[in-house]
């Protein structure tokens, strides 16, 4: 069987489902369906500025509140950043100190049994890698420059402490043998002998270079210089000093009697 | 005008429409919403900030009394003043406790080679930090007397093995040693050494408002305007025995 379109031939041309108002119903659709998403996008604006001025009015309220509050206790922070400062600037200078006490535990511990010493002299030198600088004592403003701005030390770090010994021996040997104990020295850079000098008359009497006193019979009068390692740098106290703690004597379990880094 | 342009007239107008909705009503609201939504995130940050700040605060004004008591402690080891009484009973102390003999003092920095000593200025203002108080001490007593004493006077303020700061005295930093054969006759081989000590003490120049600032034992300065001092410098014999931590 045929199928037959019954509908009039001019009739036929749109075809669509657009029907007479040529598609206008779609569009004016589409117009209120976009329209009615803008309104919702709309209220949904409106809602957001209504509860976010309430936010906002809150919370500054709150923080100036919050903020007063702080202000009224800046006091203390102020005295906890002076404590800390204060705390710091002490550190400082307790790590920047040489700890005499250890080297000369260390001397009287190496020290050969045959050896006499006449005089000892230890100083802080001013210069830093300077392991020949004996006799180079520090003053005490001199060194200011060469510190953090924090607190100037009378012994600035990178200074070199040495000693400068003088004394007998039993034989030049045990002088070689000096030399090579001195090493032995905890924190030692350099050990330099300055003079070994032998009686040449009866009785003594030997003094050579920097040597001093009088040695028995022929015992060779010697002196030598001891140029420990530079005293810590200042970043090296800085870290060191980063965090402590202060308390008083008596108080704390066993103390240390090393003072810096220059071990 | 023909189905096709009133179509294309229509699809204008309904743009028309929606371009001015969009840009009279919506985006207006939606920006101010934008807005208000940045400012309420700066709100908060900023509350945020002020809360920690109080939080901070509350923990420093917790600490304070410990805080105050480490300061005058530190008082001890950098006084305010000279306080020349207190290190020389310090000294006598730690050298009576060491069987070392305390022979001398002198204010200003001795040459090492002895009794003609080169004075230098009492005090010299180092940049920044403490001023500098040189001495010289003199102690006579055997090699292994003056090593302890050495050690004692570097207990006066020294950091514990667990970094802690400890203080129980004044804070001297040793210059030069010199330790020669005592000269009195008749000791030379009693094995009597005598030892000139070069070293500073420290004291807190003025500039830095005092030992606490103005502060007293239950706040600091600026909180109360209580007019008791800080009364925080130790004095001379009774050093302030306070501990403390952090």
């Amino acid at each position: 069987m045929k199928a037959f379109n019954l509908i009039p031939a001019e009739e036929r041309g749109t075809g669509s489902g657009a029907g007479k108002s040529g598609g206008g119903a779609f569009v004016v659709l589409g117009l209120l369906g976009v329209l009615a998403v803008f309104a919702l996008l709309y209220g949904s604006a409106r809602h957001q500025i209504s509860s976010q001025r309430g936010q906002v009015a809150t919370l500054t309220a709150q923080a100036q509140q919050t903020q007063a509050q702080a202000a009224r206790l800046t006091p203390y922070t102020s005295f906890m950043a002076l404590r800390e400062q204060r705390e710091q600037a002490v550190s400082q200078l307790v790590d920047s100190r040489f700890d005499w006490a250890h080297a000369f535990h260390e001397l009287g511990r190496v020290l050969p049994r045959d050896v006499s010493l006449s005089s000892l002299s230890g100083t802080i030198g001013s210069t830093t890698g300077a392991a020949g600088g004996a006799g180079k004592s520090s003053s005490a403003t001199s060194s200011a420059a060469s510190t953090s701005a924090t607190v100037a030390s009378s012994t600035p770090p990178g200074s070199v402490p040495t000693f400068t010994l003088s004394g007998c021996a039993t034989s030049q040997t045990e002088v070689a043998l000096t030399l090579g104990r001195l090493r032995l020295i905890d924190g030692v850079g350099e050990v330099t002998l300055q003079s070994s000098t032998m009686a040449t008359g009866g009785g003594g009497g030997g003094s050579g270079g920097g040597g001093s006193g009088s040695c028995p019979g022929h015992d060779p009068a010697f002196a030598m210089q001891i140029a420990f390692e530079p005293l810590p740098s200042a970043a090296a106290v800085s870290s060191a000093t980063a965090r402590s703690t202060v308390s008083t004597g008596a108080s704390k379990g066993r103390p240390t009697t090393s003072t810096g880094g220059a071990r | 005008m023909t189905a096709r342009d009133r179509i294309v007239i229509v699809v204008i107008a309904a743009f028309a429409v929606l371009a001015a909705a969009w840009l009279l009503a919506v985006a207006p609201e939606r920006e101010q919403a934008a807005k208000l939504a940045t400012q309420v995130s700066e709100a908060r940050a900023q509350l945020t900030t002020a809360e920690s700040q109080v939080t901070s605060a509350r923990s420093a004004q917790a600490g304070y009394a410990k805080a105050y008591a480490s300061l005058v402690s530190l008082g001890k080891a950098v006084p305010t003043g000279q306080e020349v009484p207190s290190l020389i009973y310090q000294l006598a102390q730690a050298s009576n406790q060491k069987q070392v003999d305390f022979s001398s003092i002198l204010n200003g920095n001795a040459s090492a080679g002895g009794s003609s000593a080169t004075l230098a200025p009492t005090t010299a203002v180092a940049a920044g930090g403490f001023t500098q108080m040189p001495f010289t001490f003199v102690f006579d007593g055997n090699f292994f007397d003056l090593y302890r004493l050495f050690q004692q006077l570097n207990r006066f303020t020294l950091r514990t093995s667990a970094g802690d700061l400890q203080v129980s005295g004044r804070l001297l930093t040793i210059q030069s040693v010199k330790l020669a054969p005592e000269s009195s006759s008749g000791k030379g081989s009693s094995g009597r050494l005598t030892g000139t000590i070069t070293a500073t003490a420290y004291v807190l120049p003025a500039s830095q408002g005092g030992l606490t600032g103005g502060a007293t034992a239950t706040s600091p300065a600026g909180v109360t305007q209580t007019a008791s001092s800080s009364g925080a410098s130790s004095s001379a014999t009774t050093p302030a025995v306070i501990g403390a931590g952090r």
